[in-house]
């Protein structure tokens, strides 16, 4: 085996894979912005889960364990030959925490979509990235017929902090999911800039 | 990216080298369809080998996550036909795939595939790629941040 080694290697270059994850509340348009920047259609896997294993609260007293497969779906962005970025869509319900932690792990940073009809569905993508230290930006994906606000309004509603950009999205339109990506990527480099205090 | 030392190796694996897949009956590695023979091979092949579908995040994967990089060591032997969800991933990975990619192309869940490919990892099936050219964080932030200027 040792002698085919070389052989099998690839020739090819490998690229590294890193991620950037979408997060929001249920039906807020994560798998549409995925969809509207990757280079390939949105794959779609699915992890399957024993509920009882998980401590969900919501379901106290059953005694047999019942699975439930979540969808995770992903994209992807061939940055150059050395850097693949994947898109990750995170499942809109929120009990399955357990799959955001390993999603969290070592990505670049995170998209909070909020959703203009309801606000407060993306109050616990904002918790989790502020506890877990992972920069991200909200994109505010304003849908027909809802509010306006303004970004003021929006910072106050959520309770982000000042430096955490809110920027306006539309998350069927490419160039502005672009723009979105932009700007974490931006934050998240001026964030690890060493002048910041701290 | 057949070569003779794959061959070699699939070959020399005609049963699986470190496996638990002891042949419960001697004339099991041909699939000849008997009814009675499947009943009692399948939930054996499909259980024994593979981590089941609950090993989400079990502590014998780390290491092994969504975007580890692996590629096949190997064409799928003779004896796969026992475990599908193994010669599809073996196939799916003549180049480069991280686990994540596998798992879509192969239709099952990913913490379930992550199991298989730390198996595979350890017995030698897979290899596990590093990128060809290691990048600091800062140098891979701004490499994103022209890549995604420039789509
Ligand atoms: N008006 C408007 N509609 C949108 C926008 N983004 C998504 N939609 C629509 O909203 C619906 C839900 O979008 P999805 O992308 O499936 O939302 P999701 O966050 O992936 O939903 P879950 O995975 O179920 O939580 C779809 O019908 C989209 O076409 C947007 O920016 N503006
Ligand atoms: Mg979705």
């Amino acid at each position: 085996m040792a002698s085919a080694d070389s052989e099998t290697r690839p020739q090819e270059a490998i690229p590294q894979a890193v991620k950037i994850i979408i997060a929001g509340g249920f039906g807020a348009g994560k798998t549409t912005l995925v969809a509207s920047v990757s280079e390939i259609t949105p794959l779609s896997t699915e992890e399957v889960m024993t509920e009882a294993s998980y401590g969900v609260d919501d379901i106290g007293g059953v005694e047999h364990k019942t699975t439930t497969t979540v969808a995770l779906d992903f994209g992807r962005i061939t940055i150059n030959h050395d850097i693949v970025l994947y898109l990750f869509g995170t499942p809109g319900q929120n009990r399955f925490w357990f799959m955001w932690d390993e999603l969290a792990e070592g990505a670049l940073g995170a998209v909070v979509l909020a959703d203009t009809r309801r606000l407060d569905t993306c109050f616990h993508a904002v918790d989790f990235f502020e506890r877990r230290g992972v920069p991200f930006v909200v994109a505010v994906n304003r849908f027909e017929g809802s509010t306006v606000y303004r970004e003021e309004e929006v910072r106050e509603a959520l309770d982000v902090s000042a430096e955490v950009p809110i920027v306006l999205a539309d998350a069927r339109e490419r160039e502005s999911c672009k723009e979105v990506l932009v700007e974490l990527v931006t934050h998240v480099i001026r964030g690890r800039d060493p002048v910041m205090s701290g | 990216m057949r070569t003779d030392g794959v061959h070699g190796h699939e070959a020399a694996a005609d049963g699986p080298p470190e496996e638990t897949l002891r042949d419960p009956v001697p004339n099991t590695r041909r699939h000849d369809g008997e009814p009675g023979e499947e009943r009692f091979l399948r939930p054996f092949a499909v259980t024994a080998g593979d981590p089941g579908a609950h090993a989400v995040l079990g502590p014998e994967h780390a290491g092994v996550d969504m975007l580890s990089l692996v590629v096949a060591a190997r064409v799928p032997g003779r004896h796969e036909w026992l475990r599908p969800e193994r010669e599809a991933i073996l196939d799916h990975a003549l180049r480069a795939r991280t686990v994540v990619e596998l798992a879509a192309e192969v239709g099952l869940p990913v913490g379930q595939v992550r199991g298989i490919v730390a198996a595979m990892i350890a017995d030698g099936s897979l290899q596990r790629c590093g990128p060809s050219r290691p990048l600091g964080r800062q140098d891979i932030l701004h490499a994103v941040l022209a890549g995604l200027c420039s789509l």
